[in-house]
């Protein structure tokens, strides 16, 4: 049986600011441009990585300098999967304001947890709710050569 | 015309033609600037007309969309009208997926987008 390829692996504690985000979204986009993911996926996976990133710093640890954000990512041949925890007390999701109902069109809340919804296959929070893992299944690979994404 | 940082500015048929210089506009502190930029154009108390041309855009964060939410808002208080056109696939699925195209009315095209408008 063939041994399955070596994911590329970034697993890295960066501090709550918004550059440090840009960075290591740089190097996940320059990793799926290696790859040859579509620029579909490679949209979605920027969306959700920015938004749970950037929710990370802002939300979960409010830019405190003695906070950091733990950024896990592996990127397999068929799949991306990043877990991305912070140092906040943490939110619960199902608790969040419809942001597509017409009194919150104007709100800026629950919109970036929407959209990591709609761009990736798999969201999962833990209990405590500063912890997100997000798998994405590439497109362009047959469904059934999948490894089982649910982890 | 031009001597913004994060946008081009055009003026055709008294419509505010706006188009973004980043490709990818995610930048925290590029997004702030850009709003104060799109906000300054309804300095005064016109109902003015806007149309935002996404021709070069490839990706576009919340941040920005909340930018753009703030001055669809300002526009409509001031009895103006705001479009959206020339958005790619997955820049136009940021607008449906979060209901915000109940909100903007988005066309394919420039010309189609400027047709749109109201008489004033």
């Amino acid at each position: 049986m063939e041994k399955a390829a070596k994911p590329w692996r970034y697993d890295n504690r960066i501090p709550s600011q918004p550059d440090y985000c840009a960075n290591v979204i740089s190097l996940i986009l320059e990793q799926l441009e290696k790859s040859s993911w579509s620029n579909k996926d490679t949209f979605g996976i920027h969306m959700a990585m920015e938004e749970a990133i950037m929710n990370a710093i802002h939300h979960g640890n409010h830019c405190a300098p003695d906070k950091d954000v733990h950024v896990l990512v592996e990127l397999f041949d068929d799949r991306f999967y990043s877990k991305i925890t912070d140092q906040g007390c943490g939110f619960d999701p199902d608790a969040l304001p419809d942001p597509t109902a017409e009194e919150n069109l104007e709100k800026d809340c629950g919109r970036g947890v929407m959209l990591i919804m709609n761009f990736v296959d798999v969201v999962v929070y833990n209990a405590k709710g500063n912890s997100i893992e997000i798998t994405k299944r590439r497109s362009d690979v047959p469904s059934n050569n999948h490894v089982e994404a649910d982890r | 015309m031009d001597d913004f940082e994060c946008i081009e500015l055009d003026n055709i048929n008294k419509v505010f033609v706006v188009k973004f210089k980043d490709h990818k506009v995610m930048d925290p502190a590029r997004i702030e600037t850009m709003g104060k930029e799109l906000m300054s154009l309804l300095a005064g108390n016109d109902s003015e007309r806007m149309l935002i041309n996404f021709d070069n855009v490839s990706f576009f964060s919340s941040a920005a969309i909340n930018k753009l939410i703030v001055l669809e808002k300002r526009i409509r208080s001031q009895g103006g009208q705001i479009r959206l056109s020339n958005l790619r696939p997955e820049v136009r699925d940021l607008f449906s997926y979060t209901n915000l195209d109940s909100m903007f009315q988005i066309k394919d095209e420039q010309e189609e987008a400027l047709a749109s408008f109201e008489k004033k």
